[in-house]
């Protein structure tokens, strides 16, 4: 039987031109379950997930004109975790799989590379890969409803669709933005990540959040960005900085009524320039609130979408073979992809699971990685009544995290610190 | 547990804040409870195999091409040498250490010099020169030495960053003296035209790091500024 390939995703399309040698896009979903994982039962799970996840099973290939996935008829192996989240995928394991399943002690952990789908798509992953290993272990029924799939039906395709070219304006919206601050500091050795995960109750933070009049992503971003600016004032004068922008993805299948499992979201850069006077949070707060209210509206990701849809419709570029279009494509991401913002925060929202299984689950994350140009990123994700605020830095200082968590401290919400990093 | 300094809660049995490295304080002593194993990745680099077999493909024919065509027209090299040799200098440098998935720079810096003596002793050899033992063979064996000791130093030295730079200017600023010198003893030419200008050039670089190496400020404000 040949193998079933799949068109990478106009988001996808970006993360292998972009990969270096000791630099990958990936990101990690995460749940601690109330007892040790079984690896062997959760192996069971993972493959018999396959046929209902076809297009996380695959491998990157090289096309002459474009990369695309390929069925993988390798195993996903479930592997031992390592001392620290998202260890470099290689372009050799890429071709093996793009996703692992790693486990230590009670924690399962899914990584993917970018190109396979982005953290909603990797929720649900994770969510099925729990049901089913529940199922397994505990014998126990889950019934199918929110995010829970029935693993015996075909996948619809709605749910593998390039939900992107579906959805895009007729005329793009422009790409250019102003260069950011960005962070940096002494490279850690061997590529080590340091990951701080701050808890937090979700209600306290809410209850800050709507004392400020904004959502928690906004809250979370004007402290980040504060963060930032306080950091930035010690380094440069102030007519020599550059804005404070945080990079914050929008989920795309709410504006757009997607059930995809692809990548299917954008990033906008939400933030101030400093040049030009100070801010208070209350004015961060504010400023983050309504530039992300007024910037996530369909019209206006439409307009986005059109300009990551329009240059694959050019006939020349698609007629460029692969290498050609890898140059190009990270030139491009250097011009306009990461100069944007100073820091990623992606906030996961609520994951609408069974009943029975929430009594499993200790508690879910995710992470993603640092991006290539900078060396800090934040991501959030709520379970059970709490809030796990990761970030994720690639160099030795830990100056953001402190000013960071110590604000929000300093706000009233109790901030208890886990750390890999011993 | 808190931490004093940030005000927040800490992983039981944690000696230091993570966030600020403030020791903790634990009358009663507890296990740590660690979220993440001891275990690290294997290093992933890899190979970069296709480049290299594409190189070579490209180097055999073009020393095919040049060699049938040499001895075509003309019957022997002539001109043909200088590119096959060139080609190999190519190959040694450029293509040779994309067949290693860690390519160590230790061992390949010597390699590339000894590739650039062969390449010159032919040139001196096919233009009736005297000039390989009196010139070429010392220039290329004191930058091999000197390249090499840098290499080494930066690898295997932890810190020290400034001082290691600044030296290694002011022994290329030494270094160009030399090569003046041996120029001067090969081909009689004169004395001290051109290498101090670079000695002072160089030396002067060089001494700004060493002074910056001893003043901790300084050297973070040169860190920031020239972080990459």
């Amino acid at each position: 039987m040949p193998k079933k390939w799949y068109r990478l995703d106009t988001a996808a399309l970006i993360f292998p031109a972009i990969t270096r040698r000791d630099w990958s896009n990936a990101f990690r979903v995460s749940a601690c379950l109330r007892e040790d994982v079984d690896t062997q039962i959760l192996q069971r799970a993972v493959d018999a997930l396959r046929p209902r996840f076809p297009s996380y099973y695959v491998t990157l290939r090289k096309g002459v004109f474009w990369y695309y996935l390929e069925e993988s008829r390798e195993p996903v192996t479930v592997q031992q975790d390592y001392a620290y989240p998202l260890t470099f995928m290689s372009s050799r394991e890429l071709k093996h799989n793009c996703l692992r399943v790693l486990v230590y002690r009670n924690r399962i952990a899914v990584e993917f590379f970018h190109s396979l789908a982005d953290g909603r798509g990797g929720s649900v992953y994770l969510c099925n890969l729990i049901a089913c290993y529940l199922k397994l272990k505990e014998g126990i029924s889950i019934p199918c409803e929110g995010l829970i799939r029935d693993l015996n039906e075909t996948p619809p395709p709605e749910e593998l669709e390039d939900s992107f070219l579906k959805n895009a304006a007729e005329l793009a919206s422009g790409r250019k933005e102003e260069r950011s601050y960005h962070l940096h500091g002494t490279r850690e050795d061997h590529g080590f990540k340091t990951l701080t995960t701050g808890i937090v109750e979700t209600q306290t933070l809410l209850d800050t959040a709507h004392r400020y009049g904004v959502t928690v992503t906004a809250l979370l971003a004007a402290v980040m960005a504060e963060s930032i600016i306080a950091m930035q004032n010690e380094e440069k004068p102030r007519r020599r900085q550059r804005p404070v922008k945080i990079t914050i993805p929008v989920d795309l299948r709410r504006l757009y009524g997607s059930r995809t499992l692809r990548n299917f979201s954008l990033v906008l850069n939400i933030g101030v320039d400093p040049r030009f006077g100070d801010y208070t949070l209350e004015e961060l707060c504010r400023s983050i609130y309504h530039e992300l209210c007024a910037s996530a509206t369909p019209q206006n990701m439409a307009g986005m979408i059109a300009a990551n849809v329009q240059p694959q419709k050019n006939i020349v570029l698609r007629l460029a073979p692969v290498s050609v279009k890898n140059l190009v494509m990270d030139a491009v991401y250097r011009r306009s992809g990461e100069s944007g913002g100073s820091l990623n925060i992606s906030n996961i929202t609520k994951l609408p699971l069974p009943e029975i299984m929430l009594r499993y689950i200790e508690r879910m994350e995710f992470i993603i990685g640092p991006q290539r140009s900078y060396p800090n990123n934040c991501s959030v994700m709520s379970f059970g009544g709490k809030t796990y605020i990761n970030m994720i830095r690639n160099i030795r200082e830990s100056e953001l995290e402190r000013r960071f968590f110590s604000r929000l401290v300093e706000l009233g919400i109790a901030v208890e610190i886990e750390c890999n990093r011993r | 547990m808190y931490c004093v300094k940030c005000g927040v809660k800490l992983q039981e049995g944690v000696e230091r804040c993570p966030l600020c490295r403030t020791p903790v304080w634990n009358p009663e002593p507890q296990k740590e409870s660690r979220s993440y194993p001891d275990t690290l990745p294997l290093q992933h680099r890899e190979a970069d195999l296709p480049g290299a077999v594409a190189l070579t493909v490209i180097c055999c024919v073009a020393s095919i091409v040049t060699l049938t065509v040499c001895l075509k027209l003309y019957g022997r090299l002539q001109w043909g040498g200088y590119v096959i040799f060139g080609l190999l200098l190519f190959y040694v440098i450029a293509v040779l250490p994309r067949w290693f998935r860690e390519p160590r720079g230790e061992v390949f810096v010597p390699i590339d010099h000894a590739a650039a003596a062969l390449f010159v002793l032919y040139v001196c050899l096919k233009t009736g020169g005297h000039w390989f033992m009196s010139f070429a063979l010392p220039v290329i064996g004191s930058s091999a030495l000197i390249s090499t000791a840098m290499i080494c130093l930066l690898k295997y030295v932890k810190g020290g960053r400034p001082f290691i730079l600044g030296g290694f200017l002011l022994v290329l600023g030494g270094f160009t003296v030399l090569v003046e010198f041996f120029e001067h003893l090969s081909f009689g030419t004169e004395m001290f035209r051109w290498s101090l200008y670079s000695l002072a050039g160089f030396g002067s670089v060089g001494l700004f790091l060493l002074i910056a190496g001893m003043i901790p400020s300084l050297r973070q404000g040169m860190r920031r500024r020239f972080f990459f």
